[in-house]
């Protein structure tokens, strides 16, 4: 696979994928932040768990919900 | 060394400090929902209330904590996710703490389970150069859920103590007391000076290892039942069914039962009349303590035998709930809903703790994001949300009414508070913040602490209500000596019976509403048991009574969070609002010929 396929937002994850990190697109420096603060980072394992009727994702050992704007934030190489 | 000796090695360092002037402070600081206020608790013997969600202390709370010989003070504070950036009202009382000095030792608390987000936090304290422990707190639940932390390691590298602790077992607080005598600054590498990301990452990546999990499976299944639509809103209406039967039918039917129609009416009412008659010469303090609007007779049973009873049960089925970590999951279903109303799902937490007391919640709404989303909630929690003790008779009166009322009288009031959040997202100036929300672990409550807190919360119910109770029933005793009673019935009578059709006397009623909502809904749960209301004038009187300003301390909490002029302004917005509400519900009742 080449890296654009691996590459993806985590918005577009299906349930159960995971993947690390890559980078949190700073478009919104506060949400990057915030994020950032709770652990996600480039380099942190992360797993879907549900996408409906919010994004709600396994980052290390923290449960976090989000709204579908911050999901598309996220940009992760998928395993 | 004990915190004697910390003390002074302390003056050494700065010549001018005296010995001891005065106690040596130690903070409890680190990520919200990783145990502080339980370790408070198990440090100090001081109990402060914890729940399972972050937020719950919104304070900071002091105690006295004895290390070695020596009485030291501990500081609880509220949870942060950062010290450095755009900081969050709570992140800027942890920041001016460490600015000013303020803890001589700082313990970091962390859940084990995020290593990574608490050695960011760790990186940040650093540059504060105050002498530091860090403890991995729930260290059991993260090696359940395969983590193992090389605390030793970590401890060597960072140059500080590093301890593990259950604290809610109490297991590693002798460690900890030890080690808060060896409390040292962190030394980090040149290399990652200011790089607090990498520097976690890498930290952590060095010295936590992954087992196979142990356990936790059970928790996983709940955790997806909980947060899928397709089971989750099920097991949501699970539990409101659950809280109906036992705060609605036990609490408010068999407990009010056993306490207003057993004990007051039967024994206690009585025996007070007798005394009362025996012993006082004056009719008129006679009737001040055993009248109609008797200290003994009216104020202390609604207080006790009415409201009481259902507040308790309340708040222990409202305990387990929030001990569980059930309610933020909430927020995945109505984050879509609270963004129409200018919220995010976050506000779910002070929306729910409402039920319990809008008091309380009123300061709770600092968890959410900006100045626009704290106005909103405010006044929403004080149009829309009853607090416990107002549920209760709520529940008693229309369950005793037909289950119909009670959906039409929480459907107007959720389509008004939607309604009024949609407007105000609109005509107040400002951001929502995007929804981001960690959700704590499921668990299965310790029923110790819910029992704790019940009994925190029944007392402070006991210290905070009743005193109130007293004082209106005091006025309304004034009012109807002075004559002034039936001035305010006649001229209240056209809102009263005009626009709301419901009887004259329910005007006292709402004299008794302002003072404290459910002091009012007190009044017309025996009015409705006396057989004065009808159904219709039950639903009316009651979602009239849910949409007013729940009570004098909450106004005043309002104006400390918001100022007076919001707090004004929210006021005269609640009251039109509930009135209008009520004189249309009236109406479209009447017209339809609606009998419940």
């Amino acid at each position: 696979m080449s890296p654009s396929e691996k590459t993806r937002r985590l918005s577009n994850l299906g349930p159960g994928v995971s993947g690390r990190v890559v980078r949190v697109t700073r478009e919104n420096p506060d949400r990057a932040d915030r994020l950032t603060a709770l652990g996600v980072t480039p380099g942190a394992t992360v797993t879907v768990l549900q996408r409906f009727p919010g994004v709600v994702f396994l980052c290390d050992h923290t449960e976090l919900a989000v709204e579908p704007a911050v999901a598309r934030a996220i940009v992760v190489d998928i395993d | 060394m004990s915190c004697a000796q910390a003390a002074m090695h302390d003056q050494a360092a700065d010549p001018l400090l005296t010995l001891r002037a005065r106690p040596r402070r130690i903070a409890l600081l680190g990520n919200a929902n990783v145990g502080k206020s339980v370790l408070f608790g198990r440090l100090t013997g001081q109990y402060a209330v914890v729940s399972n969600y972050p937020g719950t202390t919104v304070s900071v709370t002091k105690g006295r904590l004895m290390i070695g010989g020596e009485v030291c003070e501990l500081v609880d504070t509220p949870g942060i996710t950062a010290l450095e950036g755009a900081l969050s009202e709570d992140e800027l009382v942890a920041r001016r703490i460490l600015d000013r000095g303020e803890a001589d030792v700082v313990v970091q608390v962390s859940d084990a389970r995020n290593l990574r987000r608490a050695l960011m936090l760790t990186s940040q304290l650093a540059s504060a150069g105050r002498p530091m422990v860090l403890v991995l707190n729930m260290a059991d639940e993260a090696r359940a859920h395969g983590t193992v932390i090389d605390a030793a390691g970590l401890s060597a590298r960072l140059r500080v103590p590093v301890v593990e602790t259950v604290a809610t077992e109490g297991r590693g607080l002798a460690e900890l007391r030890a080690a808060i005598g060896r409390a040292a600054v962190p030394a980090f590498d040149e290399a990652h000076r200011g790089d607090h990301v990498r520097l976690a990452h890498d930290l952590a990546v060095q010295y936590r290892r992954h087992r196979p999990r142990s356990a936790a499976r059970v928790q996983e299944h709940l955790g997806r039942w909980v947060r899928e639509p397709l089971t989750g809103l099920p097991i949501l209406a699970f539990v409101l069914y659950g809280m109906y039967l036992a705060v609605g039918v036990f609490g408010a039917q068999t407990l009010v039962g056993l306490l207003e129609g057993g004990l007051f009416e039967q024994v206690v009412n009585p025996g007070a009349t007798a005394l009362v008659n025996r012993v006082v010469p004056w009719p008129i303090a006679r009737d001040f303590l055993v009248g109609e609007y008797g200290l003994v007779t009216m104020g202390l049973t609604y207080a006790i035998a009415i409201v009481l009873p259902v507040v308790a049960t309340f708040f222990l089925v409202f305990g387990f709930l929030e001990d569980s970590g059930y309610i933020p999951r909430l927020a995945i279903f109505s984050d879509r809903i609270f963004r129409t109303m200018g919220l995010n799902g976050k506000a779910v937490l002070p929306m729910v703790l409402g039920l319990g007391c809008d008091t309380m919640a009123t300061m709770t709404t600092r968890i959410l994001g900006t100045p626009k989303e704290r106005l909103i909630a405010v006044l929403l929690l004080a149009l829309g949300i009853p607090c416990s003790a107002q549920l209760a008779t709520i529940l008693g009166i229309l369950g005793g009414v037909s289950f119909l009322a009670l959906v039409t009288l929480f459907g107007v009031v959720l389509l008004q508070m939607f309604l009024v959040g949609f407007l105000a997202a609109r005509a107040i100036a400002g951001e929502r913040s995007e929804f981001i929300m960690e959700l704590p672990p499921l668990r299965w409550p310790q029923m110790g602490n819910i029992v704790r807190k019940t009994l925190l919360r029944v007392r402070w119910y006991l210290g905070e209500a009743v005193p109130l109770f007293l004082v209106g029933t005091a006025l309304l005793f004034t009012l109807s000596r002075l004559g002034w009673m039936t001035a305010l019935t006649a001229a209240s009578e056209p809102v009263v019976a005009g626009l709301l059709g419901l009887p004259r006397d329910a005007a006292e009623v709402f004299v008794m509403g302002f003072l404290r909502r459910d002091y009012g809904a007190a009044g017309l749960f025996q009015m409705a048991k006396a057989g004065a209301l009808d159904g219709v004038q039950a639903v009316v009187a009651l979602t009239v009574m849910t949409l007013f300003v729940p009570c004098v301390a909450n106004f005043l909490m309002m104006v400390k969070e918001q100022g007076l002029k919001a707090a004004l302004g929210i006021l005269g917005i609640v009251t039109v609002i509930a009135l209008g509400t009520g004189a249309a519900l009236n109406a479209v009742l009447r017209g339809f010929h609606v009998a419940f």
